[in-house]
C-alpha cells in the first residue's frame, strides 16, 4: 500500500501556527498529527510573580479570548481566596464574554470558515459573499463588529485586554443611561444579524428545535438567501456533515455563572450517542509524551505540573501538551456546550448527522443566536444602584482553580501560590483539548482522530482537511501559551 | 497599486483584532483609502494569491515587492528554532530578509516594537523588537537598519495598538508623509503618542484635588493608590477612545499601565497599586518637578470639595445638596 505524507502549515485564516501532517492511503487520511510549532513560555513567566499579576499576563495568551483568560485567573484568585463578587459583577463578566464569544464566533464563521467556500476547487454563486475584502458579507460582518463592541467599550473600557475583571468584581459600573446606550448598541447589532445572518427574528431561529425543523426553515425564501441558509444549503451539497467525525466525548464546565453557582447551561463529560457524566476539572491530566517538554510518567494533574521546555527531545512533535478528561481525549466548544446543555436543535442535528464539520459549525451560529439573546437578557438585570466590586484582601498562599467556558471550549487556570508569589500557575486551553497531540498511551486527540478518513482527491488542494481543521476554531496562540 | 505584507511573529494575535476593530473608518473604508494589494495577511489577503510560503519567498527574494511590511509580534533572537514556519525556517531569517527588500517596515505593538510581553522576566528565549530591545536600541536588526525608504523601524506600539495608530501610520508612510523628523525617541510616530493617556481623562478633576479611589469601581483617581500610570503613559487614548469611541482604560476603571512604552510591562509594577516612598508616589507624572508636586499635592487636598471627597470613593454619584 503507498503512503503518500503530506505536510501543511502554516493554515491559512487560522489563529497562530498551525502545523498538521497527514498520512494518505488510497485518497484518504489514515494517521493525522497535529502539532503547535510555537513556544511561548507564558507558564514560565508567572511563576515567582505577584499573583494579581496573572490578570495581566494571561490575557496576553490571546487576541481573541483574551477576556476569556482574564476572568479565569480573576476567578482562580477568588477560588484561593474563597470570595466572591457582588451579583452585578457576575452580570457584568458574563457580558463581556458573552460579547468576546459572538465576536469570536463570527470572526471564526466570516474571516476563516466560510471564505475557504468561495475559493477554488468550489466555485458557486451563494458562496462568493463569502469573498475576503470582496464578498458582500464578508464586508456586512466587519462593520457589523462596531456596534457590538460599542457595548464592550461600555463594560470593558478597552479590548483586547481589559483588566475590567478582578478578583473582587467589575471596575467599571454602569449607571442606568449607559445601559440605555448598551441596549441600544445591541440593538443595532442584532439588526445585521436579523437582515444579514438569518434572514429573520432571533427568536424565530431559537424556536427550531429538530433537524426537520431547519429543514423547513430552509425552505423559506429570506432564510435559504441568508448567510447561514446559503452556508447550511451549500455544506450539505458538498458533504461538510460527512467530514471531520471521531467517537466524541463531549465536555463543559456550563459557563457564565450567576452569583449562585449555576452556569447558563448544564456543565457534563457526555459521549456523542451514550451516557452523560458529571463535570469535574480534579478529572483532568495533561500528558507530554509526545510533547517537547521534561518528559513524566503517564498524566500529571495541572497542580503538580511544571512544564519546562525540552525541544531537542526527538521523539516529541508539538508544544502543546496532550490533556485527557478521565483518561480519555475530549471535545471542547460550541457543539460540546450544546450536547451537554441538551440544546434540541443541535442534539437533533448530531443525531443526523453525527460529529461531524457542519454540525460543528451550525453548532457555533446557534450559540452565537442564544448568547445574542442572553446579553439583552443580561443588560436588563444589572442593578445600577447595587455595587459591581468588593474589596478582596492579598494573596498569600495557597491554590485555586477556576474554569470558564472561552468562546472555543473550556479553559482552566490552575494557580498555587506560596508567600504572596505564584508558585506555579498551569492553563489548559479548549485547543488544548481539541488539537492535543498524542498521549502517554500514544492515544490520538481529538482533531488527530476525526482526520482520519477524510478524503483527499488532490494532494495539492486538501480542502476537506481545512474544513475538518478549521470546524475545531483552532487557536494556536492560545494553545502554545 | 502598492503591496503590503503582514506578518505574524510571536504574538497573540491582538494586534489583528485590533485592526479589525477599526470603527470611522470601518477596515473596509480604511482599506480602499490605503489603496493597497494585501500580498499576505491571515485573515485578509487578497484573494488568488497562493500560499504564504511562496508568497514570503518571493518577497525575500526580491521578486515581489513589498511597499509596506508589517510585522506583528516579537522575534526570539537566542532561540529562533522555537518559532518557526515548520516548512521554511524561523521567523527571525523572513523577516530580516524581507525587512531589508521593503521600502517601509512597521512594528505594530508592543511586542513587536520593544519586546513587550514576550520580553519579561527570565526571558530565555531572548524575545525582542525588531529594532528596540525594551529601551535599547539594537533589537533584531541593529540601531543601524533603514529600510529601502531610509526610515527605521516605524513602532506603532501599544498593547494592542489602537486601529487609528496602525492604519493612520500607514497612511502616511503610503502616501509619503511620515519623515524622522516626525518620529520621537522611540521612532513612534509623535502625532499619536506626543500625548499622554492622562490627557481628557475623566478623573482630571480628581486628580486636580487628589480626590483619589481607594478600590475598583470607585469614581476617584487612580494614580494616587491603584496604579495608574496615565500620567507616564505616551498615547492619546482618552482622547481618541477605543471599541467605537466608547472607553478607555481609565474609563473602564482599571489603571492604565502605559503599555505604548519601551519598558512594557515589567517597568511598569506592581500593576495595582502605587508604588511610594512615605506618602509620595515614587513615579511622578512626566514633567513635574517632584518638589512642586508635593507643594501642591498638599494643597490641593486641602482645596478639595466635599463633593469631589465623597464622589471619590464612591462607585456611584453622591449629590451633595
Amino acid at each position: 500500500m503507498a503512503t503518500k505524507t503530506i505536510v501543511f502549515s502554516p493554515f491559512a485564516r487560522l489563529e497562530g501556527d498551525l502545523q498538521v501532517k497527514v498520512d494518505v492511503e488510497e485518497g484518504r487520511v489514515v494517521r493525522a498529527y497535529a502539532s503547535g510549532t510555537l513556544y511561548r513560555g507564558f507558564e514560565a513567566l508567572l511563576r515567582g510573580r505577584d499573583p494579581l499579576d496573572a490578570i495581566v499576563i494571561t490575557p496576553r495568551v490571546c487576541g481573541q479570548c483574551g477576556l476569556a483568560h482574564s476572568a479565569a485567573s480573576a476567578g482562580a484568585i477568588r477560588s484561593l481566596l474563597g470570595t466572591q463578587m457582588p451579583p452585578n459583577a457576575y452580570v457584568a463578566t458574563n457580558v463581556m464574554l458573552a460579547i468576546e464569544l459572538v465576536l469570536s464566533h463570527l470572526a471564526h464563521f466570516y474571516l476563516s470558515f466560510a471564505p475557504d467556500l468561495a475559493e477554488p476547487p468550489y466555485d458557486d454563486e451563494a458562496t462568493r459573499r463569502f469573498l475576503p475584502l470582496r464578498g458582500s458579507s464578508f464586508l456586512g460582518a466587519l462593520r457589523a463588529r462596531e456596534e457590538i463592541l460599542g457595548v464592550l467599550g461600555l463594560f470593558a473600557g478597552k479590548w483586547p485586554n481589559t483588566l475590567a475583571i478582578q478578583p473582587g468584581g467589575t471596575t467599571r459600573p454602569l449607571d442606568a443611561s449607559e445601559i440605555r446606550r448598551a441596549r441600544g448598541l445591541l440593538g443595532e447589532f442584532t439588526e445585521f444579524v436579523r437582515q444579514q445572518v438569518i434572514g429573520c427574528e432571533p427568536d424565530e431561529w431559537l424556536a427550531l428545535r429538530s433537524a426537520s425543523d431547519l429543514d423547513a426553515w430552509l425552505g423559506e425564501g429570506a432564510h435559504a438567501a441568508s448567510d447561514v441558509g446559503a452556508f447550511a444549503t451549500f455544506s450539505l451539497k458538498q458533504g461538510l456533515d460527512r467530514l471531520g467525525k471521531w467517537p466524541a466525548r463531549f465536555m463543559s464546565s456550563g459557563g457564565w455563572p450567576r452569583a449562585t453557582g449555576e452556569t447558563l447551561m448544564k456543565p457534563g463529560a457526555c459521549e456523542a450517542d451514550g451516557d452523560a457524566a458529571e463535570f469535574c476539572p480534579g478529572k483532568m491530566l495533561e500528558h507530554v509524551k509526545h510533547s517537547w517538554y521534561d518528559p513524566s510518567e503517564g498524566g500529571v494533574h495541572p497542580f503538580d505540573g511544571e512544564g519546562e521546555p525540552a525541544p531537542d527531545r526527538a521523539d516529541a512533535y508539538s508544544w502543546a501538551k496532550a490533556p485527557r478528561y478521565a483518561g480519555a481525549p475530549a471535545e471542547a466548544g460550541p457543539l460540546a456546550r450544546m450536547v451537554n446543555d441538551g440544546d434540541p436543535l443541535v442534539v437533533g442535528l448530531l443525531r443526523r448527522h453525527g460529529p461531524s464539520a457542519f454540525v460543528r459549525e451550525m453548532a457555533r451560529l446557534h450559540e452565537t443566536l442564544r448568547l445574542l439573546r442572553q446579553i439583552g437578557i443580561w443588560l436588563n438585570e444589572v442593578a445600577p444602584e447595587e455595587p459591581f466590586y468588593r474589596e478582596t484582601p492579598r494573596v498569600e498562599s495557597g491554590s485555586g482553580v477556576a474554569v470558564v467556558e472561552a468562546p472555543r471550549g473550556t479553559l482552566g487556570h490552575w494557580l498555587r501560590a506560596e508567600g504572596g508569589k505564584i508558585r506555579n500557575y498551569q492553563i489548559i486551553t479548549p485547543t488544548g483539548w481539541n488539537l492535543s497531540p498524542r498521549d502517554s498511551e500514544d492515544r490520538p486527540g481529538p482533531l488527530e482522530m476525526a482526520l482520519v478518513g477524510t478524503p483527499v482527491p488532490d494532494l495539492a488542494r486538501p480542502v476537506a482537511i481545512s474544513h475538518v481543521v478549521k470546524s475545531f476554531d483552532p487557536c494556536l496562540f492560545c494553545t502554545v501559551h | 497599486m502598492a503591496n503590503l505584507l503582514w506578518i505574524q511573529a510571536v504574538c497573540c494575535g491582538g494586534e489583528t483584532v485590533s485592526l479589525l476593530n477599526s470603527d470611522h473608518p470601518n477596515l473596509q473604508a480604511a482599506m480602499r483609502t490605503l489603496d493597497v494589494t494585501v500580498l499576505w495577511h491571515r485573515y485578509l489577503y487578497d484573494h488568488g494569491r497562493g500560499k504564504m510560503e511562496q508568497v514570503l519567498d518571493e518577497c525575500a527574494a526580491g521578486k515581489l515587492h513589498v511597499d509596506l511590511l508589517v510585522v506583528e509580534g516579537a522575534m526570539y533572537s537566542r532561540a529562533p528554532q522555537a518559532a518557526t514556519w515548520a516548512s521554511g525556517g524561523p521567523y527571525t531569517d523572513w523577516v530580516r530578509a524581507i525587512c531589508s527588500m521593503a521600502d517601509y517596515a512597521v512594528a505594530v505593538g508592543t511586542c513587536a516594537s520593544f519586546g513587550g510581553i514576550m520580553a519579561t522576566g527570565r526571558n530565555p528565549m531572548g524575545a525582542t523588537g525588531l529594532q528596540y530591545c525594551r529601551s535599547e536600541p539594537g533589537g533584531l536588526l541593529g540601531a543601524d537598519y533603514r529600510s529601502r525608504a531610509g526610515l527605521p523601524v516605524v513602532n506603532v506600539p501599544g498593547c494592542p495598538a489602537h486601529p487609528d495608530w496602525i492604519i493612520g501610520t500607514l497612511w502616511a508612510l503610503r502616501s509619503g508623509r511620515l519623515r524622522e523628523a516626525d518620529l520621537d525617541r522611540f521612532n513612534r510616530p509623535r502625532v499619536y503618542y506626543g500625548k499622554l493617556a492622562h490627557h481628557a481623562c475623566p478623573r482630571n478633576e480628581y486628580y486636580e484635588f487628589k480626590a483619589s479611589a481607594t478600590a475598583y469601581s470607585q469614581q476617584g483617581c487612580l494614580f494616587e493608590n491603584l496604579g495608574c500610570k496615565g500620567t507616564l503613559c505616551e498615547s492619546d487614548c482618552n482622547e481618541r477612545l477605543w471599541l467605537t469611541r466608547t472607553g478607555s482604560c481609565t474609563r473602564g476603571g482599571f489603571p492604565c499601565l502605559s503599555c505604548t512604552s519601551p519598558e512594557f510591562p515589567d517597568g511598569f509594577a506592581p500593576f495595582f497599586e502605587t508604588a511610594k516612598l512615605g506618602d509620595i508616589p515614587t513615579s511622578l507624572p512626566l514633567d513635574v518637578p517632584k518638589a512642586w508636586y508635593v507643594g501642591i499635592s498638599g494643597l490641593s487636598k486641602l482645596a478639595c470639595p466635599e463633593r469631589l471627597r465623597r464622589n471619590a470613593v464612591s462607585f456611584k454619584p453622591v449629590l451633595i445638596e
